[in-house]
């Protein structure tokens, strides 16, 4: 078994590896995902003692600490009991010697079998990773990628280590390649104890029983596989996840704000956090056990911006929100998706504090919201359903902008001309004088949209309520808004509840949908759930009423 | 990645002691009439006298002051590689960066040509060329040459100064006093040196042109000509100053190259016999090797000759690693 | 790489010779025999030889036709005729060639090999005593003209020490045969050699040691130490077979400069080989020989040139691929 304690790596005084604690069973198959620069190769290298930086900790394989070994000792260990299949690059297999020869090499150099047996387990070896026999005699240069990647993983195996280290192993095979690589990496490494490097996610979910979240040299999040990649608790690998580009999300791909940086103090991952409080910018937080699972996180991994229990509002004899709970998770996109007349804008207008509700609780974080307070006002802000309507004609666009801080007594006139300026110019508004001193009646749907969103993120709102934003647009106009508001999402890091009656738009920009109907919620999932699996009759009959592509004679041949 | 040449030959102790050595074989140069008190042809005592106060090192088989010849010997060492570096430098440039831009026929046939050249056995070709052309030039072709070399030192000075500030100035000053110190030289040399001029730039032309053509694919060149720049643009205001390192290096080479080949062939007797040389220094006193002389008179100039072209050679290897990526200092193995 | 292009390379830079050899004589004023044969020859020469000589070369005709002329003599392997040596210059220089191919060519093998061991073990060593050590002395080395080295050997070794003969390929007059001519060759051989591969050294170190440098950084170097391998396998067997192929490529142009280095050093040893023939035609105005040297010693490089392309496509698997 393979026991990291506290490993810490550092080249040239710059830390890669800030004390990482593992440990591999001896039949597992553990997975490090991270991007490239988080430390996931110095991890492997250092398990195979070929760092020349400075390193702490111990690595315990079985009883003896590797870090002890002396460079002979090291030596005897490398490949015969620590192999590794490096990840593919030009020159990784020495130009000059055929791969024969290059796969056999360390059976005789360790002195495990004589030469004429070396290459006949070498052969068959190379056979069953997919390399033609007539083949094995070439020279790296004559091999295509895919190809010498194979010569790779068979070069790994040949010695048949305890630990096998992988990295990055199918990164250079085309998608069919992937596909036979994986199986026949899990017939391989059945048994072993094994550690997978990647960023490939999806490497990780077919190989990998648990996996390990690596961010700034730090793992963040330990924990079963299928519980990682389909509830993340760590932000930084829900943010992975965002980004990954695969075939469940079906959400579009977002980005992860800002880049990894690794001098910060405190929690590494805080300035790209959305939800960081002043201790993540002191401490480090310690791995910790939060249902199930090992995060890294002051705030014990992703919290709720904004959650609901049990809120009711009627008028007169209609119920229209009838007991819902609802979480909105720090950083994400929900969207709300309902027919007309399910309640879905009384439940906008009662959590962003416009309308009073009937009974249940509302909180902010795990705060709860008593009387709506201009406090709550500057976490919440709502982006109405008719752009036109929402703005004052009165207003020019400048004075709209800024009413919000002028009503929170935020700043002078001239801090607060800036504030708005700044944040007209972030919803890509022109910020010319004439455009400022302009009046809603002037603007096309669009601009009076951006004008709401500006109005609504001047005062730096955590979370924002989109009401039906793009109801009144275009279709062109509507993908630049949701555009739009899925780059704020991302660039500040907002908690975005969308709501919606086109579960099209909803499938394209949410991470999770909950479905109402009738004034209460019929279903919440993931949105790739929702959309491929849904479990409701309400949800089902949206779908079938959402706009597709397909003409009607291809629906038939379908059936 | 931004090189610089200055930093480069400053920091390496090798650098600095082939600046050193360098700078006290310049300054010999410089003030060679200061140092003796006889010309260095003229008979001034009996032949083979042994080292006193009047003669240093004593004197030769014809009774002048192996010390006088020394000093003066420096002269002509540096002059004539300064000049033919500076040449064929030039040279090596202008014909490494136009093949590169203009490609086609034009590069094809002029880097067949180059490459032949570096077939042929150089120091045979110029036994040869020695014996037809006629190492004295007329006076005509002097001032000729005298334009080309003031336009061309002054050129060189100019970005030494600009590109390397006081280490250019350091350089480039002693040379510039030489070059003037030693004008009458040229109607002796000048042959010798145009020979070697255009026995020399091939090397160099190729290494720039691989060079300019790695630079023309930058994005950079291609956006200027996105701009609508010409070739003669691009050459001078993104080619030559990107070879800046590159071109230093060759300058460098081709120094050590032509102060070798000009003491060789002196060494062989060819060539002007009054020219004074460390060269022919060597190649007289061969011919005495069993009288005591060679301690004072063989030694001093092949020391000399030695000592000059390590310090070129230190200046040369310092500036290796800026020209090679590979040999600057250790990368960390990261991701 | 022996590819069409070099051999077109090889044609240009011959034809450039041959038509040097031709024109230079030829373009000089006054009588051409002179040009051709130096002032001195033509001293010597009864007018019926002149007249004869003047026949040969079709001298009295235009010059398309002694061009034609030059060329069909150059076919028949007629280089010309040497008058201090009173022979045929093909002969003449084919009587030397031996002596500096056995110089010229032990000299290469054994600074290359050198140069490539030292190389190897400095790289591996960078910025180590044994690495800073050998790398200064290499520079230092290189400064010295090696004429100047073979001088300061001769001077030591021959005139102070007695202990190696002054000068000469083999003792002549001593009617030696067999084994025992063999190490008089051998001890004349020493010195000459020595200051050759003192001289030439350098070169192939440099390459050596910047290329494994650099090979040390390849990722195949660390998967070589990843594989348990010895130390020793992975400096030779990895690293340095890779480090001694930009070497090869330059052993070609290192011939080139070898002519150079072995006509300094025949002339400083008296060693009988074409140098030392050049030196003394160059004293004696024997143009013929002169221009015959030039031309077989292209040769010579052309050919080395070409056994070096053939080699080097069986040491890089690359190169053979890519052709």
């Amino acid at each position: 078994m393979l026991k990291i304690e506290d490993l810490k790596v550092s080249f040239d005084g710059e830390s890669i590896l800030r004390g990482i604690n593992l440990e591999v069973a001896d039949d597992e198959c553990l997975a490090v995902i991270g991007e490239s620069g988080a430390g996931k190769t110095t991890l492997g290298l250092s398990i195979m003692g070929l760092l020349n930086g400075n390193t702490a900790g111990q690595i315990n394989l079985g009883d003896t600490n590797i870090l002890t070994l002396s460079e002979e000792e090291m030596r005897n260990l490398r490949w015969s009991h620590v192999a590794m299949a490096f990840q593919s690059s030009q020159n990784r297999l020495n130009p000059t010697h055929r791969i024969l020869d290059q796969v056999a090499e360390p059976l005789i150099a360790h002195g495990k079998q004589e030469k004429a047996p070396a290459r006949e387990k070498a052969a068959g070896l190379l056979e069953k990773v997919g390399i033609e026999p007539e083949k094995l005699s070439h020279y790296p240069h004559e091999l295509s990628g895919g190809e010498q990647q194979r010569v790779l993983i068979a070069m790994a195996l040949v010695n048949e280590p305890e630990l096998l280290i992988l990295d990055e192993p199918i990164s250079s095979l085309d998608a069919k390649s992937q596909v036979e690589m994986i199986a026949f990496l899990r017939r391989a490494i059945a048994g072993r104890m094994t550690l997978l490097v990647t960023h490939n996610l999806s490497t990780a979910a077919k190989l990998a029983s648990r996996t390990a979240t690596l961010y700034g040299g730090r793992i963040v999040e330990l924990g079963p596989t299928n519980l990682m990649l389909s509830q993340p608790r760590h932000p930084y690998t829900r943010a992975l996840l965002r980004s990954y580009p695969n075939m469940t999300t079906v959400k579009d791909l977002q980005g992860i704000k800002g880049r990894m940086d690794r001098r910060v103090i405190g929690c590494p991952f805080h300035p790209r956090c959305t939800q960081a409080i002043p201790i993540c910018r002191e401490q480090i937080p310690a791995l910790e056990n939060h249902e199930g699972r090992l995060v890294a996180c002051h705030r014990g991994g992703i919290i709720p911006a904004l959650s609901v229990t049990d809120i009711s509002k009627s008028f007169k004899t209609l119920k229209a929100v009838d007991g819902v709970s609802l979480v909105l998770e720090h950083g994400e996109t929900l969207a709300l998706v309902g027919q007309s007349g399910s309640g879905k804008t009384t439940l906008a207008r009662m959590l962003s504090g416009i309308l009073e509700p009937d009974a249940g609780e509302i909180f902010i974080e795990h705060r709860k919201a008593g009387q709506p307070s201009k406090d709550f006002h500057r976490t919440v802000q709502l982006v109405f359903q008719n752009p036109g309507e929402a703005l004052s004609h009165r207003l020019t666009v400048l004075e709209a902008v800024r009413e919000p801080l002028e009503v929170q007594g935020i700043g002078t006139r001239a801090e607060q001309d800036k504030a708005a300026r700044k944040v007209i110019e972030e919803v890509e508004l022109p910020t010319t004088e004439e455009f400022l001193d302009e009046y809603p009646h002037h603007l096309s749907g669009g601009e009076l949209q951006r004008v709401n969103i500006a109005r609504a993120l001047v005062l730096n709102p955590q979370v924002l309520i989109a009401d039906e934003p793009t109801a009144f647009l275009d279709s062109s106009i509507q993908a630049k808004v949701l555009k739009l508001l899925m780059n704020l999402q991302e660039n500040r890091g907002l908690s975005m509840l969308f709501i919606t009656h086109d579960i099209a738009v909803a499938r394209k920009i949410s991470d999770r949908i909950a479905v109402m109907h009738e004034g209460r919620i019929a279903e919440q999932g993931s949105t790739s759930q929702i959309i491929t699996s849904p479990s409701s009759p309400h949800t089902q009959s949206l779908l079938d009423s959402a706009a597709g592509l397909h003409s009607d004679t291809e629906i038939a041949r379908d059936e | 990645m931004h090189i610089d040449p200055k930093q480069e030959v400053v920091k390496s102790k090798g650098g600095r002691l082939g600046l050193t050595l360098l700078l006290v074989v310049v300054l010999m140069a410089i003030f060679a009439d200061l140092l003796t008190p006889y010309d260095p042809l003229a008979q001034t005592a009996q032949s083979f006298e042994s080292p006193s106060w009047e003669h240093l090192l004593g004197t030769n088989h014809v009774g002048q002051d192996i010390w006088s010849q020394l000093v003066y010997g420096a002269r002509t060492s540096l002059v004539v590689g300064l000049l033919v570096a500076a040449l064929s430098t030039v040279l090596a440039a202008l014909i490494g960066a136009s093949t590169a831009l203009i490609g086609g026929v034009y590069d094809r046939i002029v880097m067949r040509l180059v490459d032949a050249f570096i077939i042929i056995p150089m120091i045979l070709l110029l036994i040869l060329l020695s014996i037809y052309v006629d190492p004295n030039l007329g006076s005509g072709a002097i001032i000729a040459i005298e334009v080309l070399i003031g336009i061309i030192v002054v050129g060189i000075a100019f970005y030494m100064v600009r590109s390397l500030g006081w280490v250019g100035l350091l350089i480039i000053g002693p040379v510039l006093a030489l070059i003037v110190l030693a004008r009458n030289l040229l109607p002796t040399t000048g042959g010798l040196i145009i020979i070697l001029s255009l026995l020399s730039w091939q090397g160099g032309a190729r290494t720039l042109r691989a060079q300019a053509l790695a630079l023309k694919e930058k994005p950079h060149v291609a956006a200027a000509r996105g701009f609508g720049a010409n070739t003669w643009y691009i050459i001078r205001r993104h080619i030559i100053p990107d070879m800046g390192p590159l071109l230093v290096a060759d300058f460098v080479f081709c120094v050590r190259r032509a102060v070798f080949l000009q003491a060789g062939m002196a060494f062989l007797g060819i060539g002007n016999p009054n020219v004074v040389s460390w060269g022919s220094m060597i190649n007289d006193a061969r011919q005495w090797i069993f009288l005591d002389a060679w301690r004072w008179w063989l030694v001093p100039a092949g020391v000399a000759l030695s000592i000059t072209i390590v310090a070129i050679t230190l200046i040369g290897s310092a500036l290796e690693p800026a020209l090679d990526p590979r040999l600057r200092g250790e990368v960390s193995a990261q991701n | 790489m022996l590819t069409k292009g070099n051999l077109l390379t090889y044609l240009i830079a011959l034809l450039i010779i041959l038509t040097l050899n031709f024109f230079l004589p030829r373009m000089m004023p006054g009588d051409p025999l002179m040009a051709i044969y130096g002032d001195e020859a033509l001293v010597q020469m009864s007018p019926q030889l002149k007249a004869d000589l003047t026949e040969r070369f079709a001298l009295d005709q235009s010059l398309a036709e002694q061009f034609a002329s030059y060329w069909l003599a150059l076919f028949r392997g007629d280089l010309g005729y040497s008058y201090s040596y009173n022979a045929p210059v093909t002969e003449v220089i084919f009587g030397r060639l031996p002596w500096t191919l056995l110089l010229a060519g032990l000299a290469l093998l054994l600074s290359t090999a050198i140069g490539i061991m030292l190389g190897i073990e400095s790289g591996w060593r960078r910025g180590g005593r044994f690495d800073s050590g050998v790398l200064s002395g290499m520079v230092t080395l290189s400064g010295f003209p090696d004429f100047f080295l073979g001088i300061l050997l001769l001077l030591l070794f021959a005139v102070n020490l007695k202990v190696l003969p002054l000068f000469g390929a083999e003792d002549v007059y001593s009617g030696l045969s067999g084994f025992a001519r063999l190490i008089d060759i051998g001890e004349h051989l020493i010195l000459p050699l020595t200051t050759l591969v003192l001289a030439r050294i350098t070169g192939g170190y440099l390459l050596t040691r910047n290329t494994m440098i650099g090979v040390l950084k390849e990722p195949y170097i660390l998967l070589a130490r990843a594989k348990g391998l010895k130390p020793r396998t992975v400096k030779y067997r990895h690293a340095g077979r890779n480090s001694m192929l930009p070497v090869m490529t330059q052993t070609g142009i290192w011939m080139g400069l070898m002519v150079t280095g072995v006509l300094f050093i025949e002339v400083v040893f008296s060693y009988p080989g074409i140098g030392l023939l050049a030196y003394d035609a160059l004293t004696f105005r024997d143009y013929p020989v002169l221009q015959g040297l030039l031309l077989v010693s292209a040769f010579c490089v052309l050919g080395a040139n070409f056994i070096v392309d053939l080699l080097y496509a069986r040491v890089d698997p690359r190169v053979s691929y890519a052709h």
